[in-house]
């Protein structure tokens, strides 16, 4: 792009969006350029510069997001929708550079609905801010995943997020009413005005999940729960997975209890140990049950009996509840994986019938082509039908290879075997950290020719491919 | 730009980490990413790796904090990026890359003792000597006046005297570029003074601040006592020399950051605010309080000042509030500015008066 026009460009941004609202400073670029994934941070580690986009934009409406929209579509220059960057598959970073729309200055809170139970917000609001408004009438959004804090409510939709307490109220596509959308082609456009309908297919799911390769998501309707009058807590040792997995799933058919989390042997001996405290060997799970202080007792009780039968060693309250107050301790430098070590986690969903053989399967696969890595896992989410595998791979920084080019490859290489292998044995590509570039390339092995669908509606909606490209496999 | 080792592990540690985000308040009011402590961190790790320059734009970017000490509060492995962003803002003056509206105010302050650039107009009228020193600092004194602190002294027969030519604590010189020599000059000037009385009464908590902490930490030698006006307050109500009535008013405290973090100070001010009348807390209060001003920032992003000011009435309107109480004399200035209809802002000092 030759210097006159980038002018004309810029200028074109900045009647969009005000000047002070479209940056070309470095120190823009740079931060909008690395994400939470490890490719662009050992990038970064390395010294080096991830792709970076040419102006960053701060809409502050759809209004203001379909007028960028507009230049782009006019120039055909990529956008790259921004929301905090806590996203761990590389979907926010502006691989072809262009534009890099952030939202988080579209983070207005309209309105907390007590009657309809719900918080209108643009999509660029931290959700702990929304978790806050909620907090201030009484409510709770009861969205706790460990990004809560740094991100935003537009991330979490962009990318299918799921919280701690997923079991008993939902992941993010259960909890949002109603979206403004604004398409790459400038249309501002809302969904049904409640999520269950005849109406035809869900619009609301269409654009959950797509990473903004669609259009950009720029307000939401939030759902909010009561405060639970009793929120109890019970820590359990397993002797085995399988026993766990039995006893989950039986449990399921009677009440969904809000957290329920197992742990396999190696990250109890590790960050259980570590955090919580529980020294015991086995395989740790925790179960937390909320609501009516008097179904929560009728719900303890059957959870007592059930785990009972597969002989589950009962550890009381306790554990739980530093677990609850540690949940997201886990995820803070010094308790969280970091550079120089090479790590990913392979989060993948199958019913119940499958998703044991693909832990095992996972498991065996990465360490015996990898040796150098260690896998641990935990179950985090639970459905009456099966559960997720929250699979860590950990490579330690002195086996990683010094040279980038080398690391990156060493990288790839383990994610293509820990989810050819989920694929291979009935698992999905992804439960909830979403595609982005970093799985891109396997959507078409998990997908085969489904994926002409979505190609379908991304060539209807963006023609010009400007909409995040490279991320989703689009 | 040399990072200490310290400095660099931390900012290795804060670049991929967005942990503390929801908690800046100059990143609530901005909406922008660069306004976060990831952020200055990844630019500055970038930096140590000679990645990019240490240039106006980064630098810009390490004026573009409070300092409040939010994210560090947050941070439950202990993180500090207060700690490297003042190291960096030195490293901006050791390299002679200071930002020209940074320079003014170091020139100011060098110049006429405030960054503001203020004349010393000796309004404050004469006090007799004591050995009860009322500091009433840098802000208060260029932009405001303590008159009714004073006040509230003089109902409770405290012998005190303000100085007309009181010396700059060194806040605002420690703010803008860190440990340099300069800032410990200032410190230690300052301090010469104070050491002529046994005890320092601080209406402005960035100036307890520095001599309750930075003063020791610098080998800076205090031999009086130094207390906070909220604490000495709180214990001339306890001790029955300040009888104050308790009233129907519902007070809501806005805890300042420095209070409530760096001084660890935050009772006082819930304990005077319940003998004259009802405590009525507001959403992030106590050590997770929320910055509502910074007068140094506001020289150079005022508009970005104000709604830190305005953000923070929206926790107080959620709440319910009534009266907002502040202990700082910079949040004051800019929620006043900012106030919305249907709530009173209160210094302190103004409540404690109303109910003598």
């Amino acid at each position: 792009m030759t210097d006159f026009l980038f002018d004309v460009i810029a200028t074109e941004l900045e009647d969009a969006v005000g000047r002070e609202n479209c940056s070309t400073r470095t120190i823009d670029k740079l931060t909008h350029s690395v994400d939470y994934f490890w490719l662009s941070r050992m990038w970064a580690d390395r010294g080096l510069r991830m792709p970076e986009g040419d102006f960053i934009v701060a809409p502050k409406d759809a209004k203001e997001v379909s007028a960028v929209l507009k230049i782009a579509n006019y120039y055909k220059i990529p956008v790259t929708t921004w929301g905090a960057g806590g996203g761990t598959q590389g979907g926010a970073i502006p691989v072809c550079g262009g534009i890099v729309l952030d939202t988080k200055r579209m983070n207005k809170i309209y309105d907390v609905n007590e009657q309809g139970m719900y918080i209108e917000c643009g999509t660029g609001a931290i959700y702990k801010h929304i978790e806050w408004a909620a907090n201030e009438k009484g409510y709770a959004t009861m969205h706790y995943p460990s990004s809560l804090t740094c991100s935003t409510v537009g991330g979490f939709l962009a990318h299918r997020g799921i919280g701690v307490s997923s079991t008993k109220y939902g992941k993010i596509d259960d909890m949002v009413l109603q979206m403004e959308v604004v398409l790459p082609n400038g249309d501002i456009i809302e969904t049904s005005p409640a999520p269950k309908h005849a109406a035809g297919p869900d619009l609301n799911q269409i654009f959950i999940g797509s990473e903004g390769t669609l259009g950009v998501m720029t307000k939401a309707q939030m759902r909010i729960y009561e405060q639970p009058e009793s929120r109890q807590f019970r820590g359990f040792l397993f002797h085995n997975m399988t026993d766990a997995f039995n006893a989950g799933r039986e449990l399921l058919q009677k009440f969904k209890p809000s957290v329920m989390r197992l742990y396999d042997e190696a990250e109890t001996a590790s960050l259980i140990k570590k955090i919580v405290g529980v020294e015991k060997k086995g395989a740790f799970m925790n179960i937390a049950i909320e609501g009516v202080k008097e179904m929560a007792d009728l719900e303890m009780k059957i959870l007592l009996e059930t785990f009972a039968k597969y002989g589950a060693e009962d550890l009381g309250s306790e554990y739980g509840e530093k677990w609850w107050k540690e949940k997201i301790t886990f995820f803070y430098p010094g308790h969280m994986m970091d550079i120089p070590q090479c790590f990913g986690t392979m989060d993948t969903i199958a019913p119940y019938d499958k998703i044991e053989k693909i832990y095992w399967e996972m498991k065996k696969a990465i360490e015996t082509n990898f040796p150098q890595a260690k896998f641990i896992a935990h179950f985090s989410h639970w459905y009456e039908w099966g559960c997720m595998i929250y699979d860590r791979f950990i490579v330690d920084g002195k086996d990683v290879p010094k040279d980038p080019h080398e690391a990156f490859r060493l990288h790839q290489a383990i994610w293509n075997c820990g989810v050819r292998t989920a694929l291979q044995n009935g698992g999905v590509v992804n439960d909830h950290h979403g595609v982005g570039i970093k799985l891109g390339r396997l959507m078409k092995e998990q997908y085969g020719p489904a994926m002409q669908v979505f190609e379908g509606i991304k060539k209807q909606l963006d023609p010009n491919g400007i909409m995040n490209p490279f991320k989703l496999g689009l | 730009m040399n990072f200490s080792n310290k400095a660099k592990e931390h900012i290795d540690s804060c670049r991929f980490c967005w942990m503390c985000h929801h908690v800046c308040p100059i990143g609530n009011a901005t909406g922008l990413e660069r306004n976060t402590a990831r952020a200055r961190a990844l630019g500055l790790s970038l930096v140590a790796r000679d990645a990019v320059e240490y240039s106006d734009d980064i630098i810009n970017n390490v004026y573009e904090c409070s300092l409040c000490g939010g994210c560090m509060t947050d941070c439950v492995t202990g993180w500090d990026p207060v700690m490297f962003t003042k190291e960096a803002r030195l490293g901006a003056a050791l390299d002679g890359k200071l930002p020209p509206y940074i320079m003014t105010m170091v020139n100011n302050l060098m110049e006429k003792g405030n960054i503001y650039g203020v004349e010393n107009e000796n309004k404050i009228p004469d006090f007799p000597e004591t050995d009860t020193l009322f500091f009433i600092g840098e802000d208060t004194r260029a932009k405001g006046c303590a008159k009714e602190a004073a006040e509230v002294l003089k109902k409770a027969n405290v012998d005190f005297t303000i100085l007309k030519d009181e010396p700059n604590s060194g806040y605002s010189m420690d703010f803008l570029i860190g440990a340099a020599a300069e800032t410990k000059a200032v410190m230690e000037n300052c301090a010469k003074v104070l050491n002529n009385y046994k005890k320092v009464i601080c209406y402005d908590p960035q100036d307890a601040k520095v001599m309750m902490r930075e003063y020791k930490e610098w080998g800076i030698e205090l031999k009086c006592e130094v207390v906070t006006f909220t604490k000495f307050v709180s214990d001339l109500i306890k001790d029955g020399r300040l009888n104050v009535k308790k009233t129907d008013l519902v007070f809501t405290p806005q805890d300042s950051p420095i209070l409530a973090r760096d001084l660890e100070e935050t009772e006082p001010v819930r304990d005077i605010l319940s003998a004259i009348g009802t405590v009525k807390e507001m959403l992030l209060n106590r050590q997770y309080t929320m910055l509502a001003g910074n007068l140094i920032m506001n020289e150079y992003m005022p508009n970005v000042i104000t709604k830190v000011a305005e953000n923070r009435w929206i926790n107080a309107k959620n709440a319910d509030a009534k009266i907002l109480v502040t202990t700082s004399f910079a949040e004051y200035t800019k929620l006043n500015e900012t106030k919305p209809e249907g709530i009173e802002l209160m210094k302190l000092e103004e409540a404690i008066l109303k109910c003598l």
